[in-house]
């Protein structure tokens, strides 16, 4: 059994007055990988930041690595080994990509070049400007910048989000080698269900901030009724609205 | 004819760059880090003041320009650690009243331990003389000035824009979240960021004796021009302050030999205008 990277416990938290998690608890190994399913506004987005440090924890503990880091500032989570890739992608606008890239980079197997060769496409954007990137360009800038601060565990909010399908393999194909090659621990939000589980080992669903169904991804995938209760679409139908 | 018309450009020009050096460190806080901070002028202030005081102490003029740079930026991260940092969420009209409160007592500080009488510079010799050119007088001190805002310019620029530090600091003013969430130190980086534009504000003022004079109201006095300065240049925007400062340097001069009759009010006829025409500054981006 691998180690516990990160483990929450009853975490309650939220924003101001909001509490939005409601007792979420969930544990994640060395290399392990978790799918966070549900439907919009159920707080998967808050789940991250929470875990980045970015919410008001009204209650509940968070260990990484055995360590309380509760209290930890947001930057040194990050130089702990938390990669994170928002939502909304933030890339910095007056920052060129290769900026981008170097900004936070920490020592590590994903240099500028490595990154580059998992993102050809990047490479050829390099002295764009971060404002000058489309959609799809944007997207894998932001895992590739999370990925050169050379993280144990990669926090990815709807990476898929918005993409073309073609688009949608490429980015899934370089996650799972980035799992499978190097390790990488990962936390995958994601409304394409079916990638999402063919990616992770581990899922769960939350609804209303509380983790409403949880198992390995193989089980959750043959939980047809579930998913379409908890999640308001079948597979098919998650497939299409990416489209 | 020519030769006061050069004579004035230059005198503008320099008394421009000494305007930038006293304002690019405001327009950096304010335009990135959203802090009005008008005790900007108590910092160029006690520039001048260690300046005044070292040279007291018989140190060469030359040897006190660090050490203005060095202790009014060291002073100012005091304050920013312990007391502006708590009022950067805060709205504007309180970072107003905390800051205008600390000019005025480092007013009345500089008032109690120095006077209020004049304080003297004391410049080598060489400093104090003239290159003619082509028939023209060109006052060494003021070229000097201008050589320190250049070369000031061109550090603080690539510094911004080619260093991995830069860089951070361009991320953390469009996405500070962000910055934070990739392991980038945000309070240190503006830290640092604040510290330098004192610094240089120190410098500013360790450099201005010569040209302007010290007394305690150095602050207020400088704190409107280095106002007007950020404002016509565009907040955050270095070359803005620049450009800015080097337009009013020498509308301040040629209005004060063209038209004495305005005198010194010119100044504020030329940021009228150009605020009319660019409401949000030459370089701003808001
Ligand atoms: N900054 C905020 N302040 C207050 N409430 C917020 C804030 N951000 C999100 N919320 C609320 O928290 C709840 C959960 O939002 P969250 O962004 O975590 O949802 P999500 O599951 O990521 O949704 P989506 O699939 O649409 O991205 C929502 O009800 C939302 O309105
Ligand atoms: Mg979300």
């Amino acid at each position: 059994m691998a180690e516990t990277l990160l483990a929450l416990d009853d975490v309650r938290a939220g924003y101001g007055e909001s509490v939005v998690l409601d007792g979420i608890s969930l544990e994640l190994a060395e290399g392990g990988s978790l799918a966070v399913l549900g439907r919009n506004g159920v707080g998967k987005t808050t789940l991250l930041l929470t875990i980045m440090g970015f919410t008001r924890v009204v209650s509940g503990s968070m260990r990484w690595r055995g360590r309380d880091i509760g209290r930890v500032a947001p930057h040194r989570r990050a130089r702990l080994g938390i990669g994170w890739v928002a939502q909304e992608r933030e890339i910095f606008a007056s920052l060129t990509v290769e900026e981008n890239l170097t900004v936070a980079a920490r020592a590590g197997r994903w240099d500028v070049p490595a990154v580059y060769r998992l993102f050809p496409r990047l490479a050829e954007r390099r002295r764009n400007m971060g404002s000058h990137l489309s959609g799809g360009e944007q997207q894998m800038l932001a895992i590739a910048r999370a990925l050169t601060t050379n993280p144990a565990l990669l926090l990815l909010d709807e990476p898929l989000e918005g993409l073309a399908p073609i688009i949608v393999e490429e980015l899934a194909e370089a996650i799972g080698r980035m799992m499978a090659e190097e390790g990488t621990a990962v936390v995958l939000v994601e409304q394409h269900t079916d990638v999402a589980l063919s990616l992770a080992r581990d899922a769960v669903v939350i609804e209303r901030g509380a983790i409403a169904l949880r198992g390995s991804s193989r089980t959750m995938m043959a939980d047809q009724s579930s998913l379409d209760r908890l999640i308001g679409l079948n597979l098919t139908a998650a497939d299409d609205r990416g489209r | 004819m020519i030769a006061p018309a050069v004579g004035v450009l230059f005198d503008g020009f320099a008394y421009g760059m000494l305007l930038f050096l006293l304002s690019v460190g405001l327009s950096v806080t304010l335009g990135m880090m959203n802090f009005v901070n008008l005790a900007h002028g108590s910092f160029a202030m006690v520039g001048a003041y260690v300046a005044v005081s070292l040279m007291g102490l018989g140190w060469p003029f030359f040897a006190t320009l660090p050490c203005a740079f060095l202790v009014a930026g060291v002073i100012s991260v005091g304050f920013e650690r312990t007391l502006f940092r708590r009022v950067y969420r805060a709205s504007d009209l309180q970072q107003v009243l905390l800051t205008i409160g600390l000019a005025f007592i480092s007013v009345a500080a500089a008032a109690w331990f120095y006077g209020t009488m004049q304080q003297p510079v004391r410049l080598p010799v060489y400093l104090r003389t003239y290159a003619t050119f082509m028939g023209i007088n060109f006052s060494i001190y003021r070229l000097f000035l201008i050589a320190v805002a250049l070369a000031v310019t061109g550090l603080l620029v690539g510094a911004l824009d080619y260093t991995r530090f830069g860089a951070q600091v361009r991320a953390a003013v469009d996405n500070q979240r962000m910055a934070q969430g990739l392991g980038v130190d945000v309070d240190t980086v503006f830290a640092i960021t604040f510290a330098l534009g004192s610094g240089l504000a120190g410098l500013g003022g360790a450099l201005a004796i010569e040209i302007v004079g010290l007394d305690p109201n150095f602050t207020f006095t400088y704190l409107i021009y280095v106002l007007i300065v950020v404002a016509v240049g565009g907040l955050g925007s270095i070359r803005g302050s620049l450009l800015a400062a080097i337009l009013l340097g020498v509308s301040d001069a040629a209005g004060k030999y063209y038209v004495p009759t305005l005198g010194a009010f010119l100044i504020y006829l030329v940021m009228v205008s150009l605020l009319l025409w660019r409401p949000s500054g030459l370089f701003g981006r808001r």
